[in-house]
């Protein structure tokens, strides 16, 4: 407490401090997420958090993020964001949903509704948050709420870049939906720096359940 | 024995043994046949019998499935797994959850470590079976991930699906039952028409379809089949068994037993091997009753055969057969009574010969085959004369001649063959007859002598019948030679005469025709080779030395005449 004191004297003079470093000498990481076939791994969020001088929180943006479902589905598949941003859930079919989460990191549920609903959700925890539809089985979504501003999410590439990245030790952690072995490492980013970090992840299958077919069902099975 | 060794006993018996072995061969055959058949039919039964349970367990799972994972899916459900932590409230919503599954009879929850949260049971399933379960639904990669088993609660067997419970991820899973028991079982056999059983590995029945008797046969029987299939012994009936091993849990098993009837497979089989072994028995007694008869048809006629063979062999050569028969023994009759005929033919034909000829002449020429050519050897010729025919011819009929002709020839011949002599010919009312051939007997002078005196005093009795009859007396004139000559069968080869040749024989002739010479008054001329011949004193009266005709040198001659004894 007596420290933070001290250091709100010099809050302008560190702040500018901070920022000229940041702008100064920026690292950036390139994280290729690969499997155990050494298949590109899209949508997988690797995350860095610093282990010196943990930083302030991150600031939450101030535009919601949005997650649509379009056509049956949710877009997009896994959205990593900051703890403390908000989150809207646009309609964009002719049909209504129904979105609910029941992990413990934010248990939402918005009944049936068509377009924009007036609740948006603050997702506040930091965790992994499942979502899905009540009426249709097969709509899935995660949200990865993270403590740390410095993440990124793969491509169909397998690649993701974390940039703007101070100096020093940080803590990488990995995160699909299939991972089924944790992945996380420390790392050591120096002054425009610009590494790579190739990371193999170990998946388990895929048990999405089938979407219904349009067409009438397949018969006696 | 004699029975048994009869043609007749050995054709029935023979003809009995083959239609039986024909007979109970193809019953044994039929028999084994249907066994092997009904023990197939049987196999396969039970084989898609397996198939079938094996089929509506994994039906009866995927409903039950069906029906618990569309009861999950329900908002409220969810919400109810993952806050409430009251297991009282998800134990009572896992009893509605049953209900919405349209059967089950358990519902348990577990959560995604395999622990059991909550269950419609009161009794506790072996935690491991079902952690067993969800381990391996687990490991399902598939989008549809689930598990089956087996499980004992209570010491009643269920049977066990997982289904997992999304929101949206898998966050538990429930495993939902149902009981193995004799309703289960009844809707199998309807469905196989094969007899189900359930049993522990003890042999405790859990679930039949069999009545109590049998099902305790079952029992007892189960801890001692050692092989998956096996034929067994129950309540008096044999039956195949197939069994099925269904794990329930680490060393816990239960075993499914599927079970026909052989007898009762059998059973329309078995009737009509009755009626084969009927019909079999029935055929018997026919080919008996045949057989029977056939050989007494067979055994008749050759008794028959053999009897007249008897008959023939006595001499009865006249006697015939009729059998009445088209066969072969048809034709072996026909042959016998040829045999016969023959027989009678040569009879006859011996009979003729022995009449127109010595025995002794006959009996050589049966023996040579009446062969021309002959032999030379020392014969007594002897040659009778009757001198005074016509007093016994004048004024007589021919047929009376004749009688009294041959009673005169019978009396003289009779004589010449009580000596042992050979009538060679009759010439008219002369007679030719031959010592010492065709058989030799050593003394054959003497007896051409003695049977010369022996004709005369035959004829002095026939004579004295003749005076008697008022008829005139005959006289005979006799003429003896001995010399060789040849002797045999003379003649063509049709016709035979066994005879003399040679010029002791016209001697023989040329005496006979001297004894009408007054000169001599003798009855019998002998020549002194005959008299040198003969062994026997024989009163005899020299005559001095004679020139016959033919003939060069002189034949020294004498007359015979009787001693006081033979007149």
């Amino acid at each position: 407490m007596a420290m933070l004191r001290r250091l709100s004297v010099f809050r302008p003079l560190l702040f500018g401090l901070a920022t000229a470093s940041v702008l100064d000498a920026a690292g950036t990481v390139q994280v290729v997420m690969k499997d155990v076939k050494g298949q590109p791994v899209a949508d997988a969020v690797a995350s860095l958090t610093r282990l010196d001088a943990p930083g302030p929180a991150p600031a939450a943006p101030d535009q919601p993020v949005a997650i649509v479902q379009q056509n049956e589905e949710f877009r997009p598949y896994v959205t990593p964001l900051v703890a403390g941003t908000r989150v809207i859930f646009p309609n964009e079919d002719k049909i209504q949903h129904h979105v609910f989460s029941l992990s413990p990191a934010k248990q939402f549920d918005i009944p049936l509704y068509s377009g924009t609903p007036k609740e948006s959700v603050v997702f506040d925890q930091p965790g992994i948050v499942t979502l899905g539809c009540n009426i249709h089985d097969w709509m899935k979504a995660y949200v990865v709420v993270l403590a740390t501003p410095y993440y990124a999410k793969a491509g169909d590439d397998g690649k993701a870049a974390i940039g703007g990245l101070p100096a020093g030790r940080y803590h990488l952690e990995v995160w699909h939906p299939l991972l089924a072995v944790n992945v996380d490492r420390d790392i050591v980013i120096g002054e425009r720096d610009d590494s790579t970090q190739v990371i193999s992840l170990t998946l388990k299958p895929d048990r999405r359940i089938r979407r219904a077919p349009d067409a009438p069902g397949g018969g006696y099975k | 024995m004699r029975r048994l060794q009869s043609f007749g006993t050995k054709l029935l018996l023979l003809f009995v043994l083959v239609v039986a072995a024909a007979q109970f061969a193809t019953y044994f055959v039929v028999s084994r046949d249907n066994l092997d058949n009904a023990r197939a039919l049987i196999e396969q039964d039970l084989v898609s019998a397996a198939h079938v349970f094996q089929q509506v367990v994994d039906d009866r799972n995927t409903i039950l499935a069906t029906g618990a994972g569309a009861a999950v899916a329900d908002s409220a459900v969810k919400q109810l797994f993952v806050r409430t932590a009251d297991p009282a409230t998800i134990a009572s919503a896992l009893g509605s959850i049953r209900i919405r599954t349209g059967g089950a009879d358990l519902v348990t929850l577990l959560d995604l470590k395999a622990e059991p949260v909550a269950s419609t049971l009161a009794d506790p399933v072996s935690g491991h079976v079902l952690k067993k379960l969800v381990n391996d639904a687990d490991g399902d990669p598939s989008p549809d991930p689930h598990a089956t088993g087996y499980g004992y609660i209570g010491g009643q067997l269920y049977s066990f699906v997982t289904v997992p419970v999304r929101a949206p991820d898998i966050i538990d899973w429930l495993v939902v039952g149902f009981r193995i028991d004799n309703r289960f079982a009844e809707r199998l056999k309807e469905w196989t028409r094969i007899e189900v059983t359930f049993a522990d590995r003890q042999g405790r029945i859990l679930a039949t379809t069999l009545s109590p008797d049998v099902a305790g046969a079952l029992s007892a029987a189960l801890p001692g089949l050692h092989a998956r299939t096996g034929t067994l012994s129950l309540a008096g009936e044999s039956s195949l068994v197939t069994t099925r091993v269904l794990p329930a849990g680490e060393d816990l098993s239960a075993t499914l037993v599927l079970q026909y009837s052989l007898d009762e497979k059998l059973r329309p089989a078995r009737d009509l091997e009755r009626l084969l072994l009927l019909v079999a028995c029935g055929s018997l007694v026919l080919a008996g009753l045949l057989s029977s008869a056939f050989a007494r048809r067979l055994s008749r006629p050759v008794e028959a055969l053999a009897a007249h063979t008897k008959v023939i062999a006595g001499g009865d050569y006249a006697a015939r057969i009729e059998l009445h028969r088209n066969d072969e023994l048809g034709r072996l009759a026909d042959a016998f009574n040829q045999m016969g005929a023959g027989l009678a033919e040569r009879d006859r034909v011996r009979d003729l010969l022995d009449k127109n000829v010595s025995p002794e002449v006959a009996a050589q020429l049966m023996r040579d085959g009446a062969a021309l050519g002959g032999e030379e050897r020392e014969v007594t010729v002897l040659f009778a004369d009757l001198r005074n025919f016509t007093a016994l011819s004048e004024g007589r009929p021919p047929r009376e001649v004749l009688t009294l002709l041959n009673r005169y020839l019978d009396r003289m011949s009779a004589e010449i063959e009580r000596h042992g002599g050979v009538i060679d010919k009759f010439i008219g009312d002369a007679i030719m007859a031959l010592f010492g051939a065709p058989v030799a007997r050593g003394d054959d002078a003497d007896r051409a002598l003695a049977a010369a005196l022996a004709m005369q005093a035959a004829l002095a009795r026939l004579n004295r019948e003749f005076a008697a009859e008022g008829r005139p007396p005959l006289a005979v004139g006799i003429g003896i030679n001995t010399a060789r000559v040849v002797a045999g069968n003379m003649g063509s080869a049709r016709r035979l005469n066994y005879s003399v040749i040679g010029d002791g024989v016209n001697v023989a002739a040329r005496l006979q025709a001297l004894t009408r010479s007054p000169e001599y008054r003798a009855g019998i001329l002998v020549s002194a080779a005959t008299l040198s011949a003969a062994r026997g004193t024989f009163r005899t009266r020299p005559l001095g030395e004679v020139v016959l005709k033919g003939r060069a040198e002189p034949v020294a001659i004498a007359a015979l005449e009787a001693t006081a004894a033979l007149l």
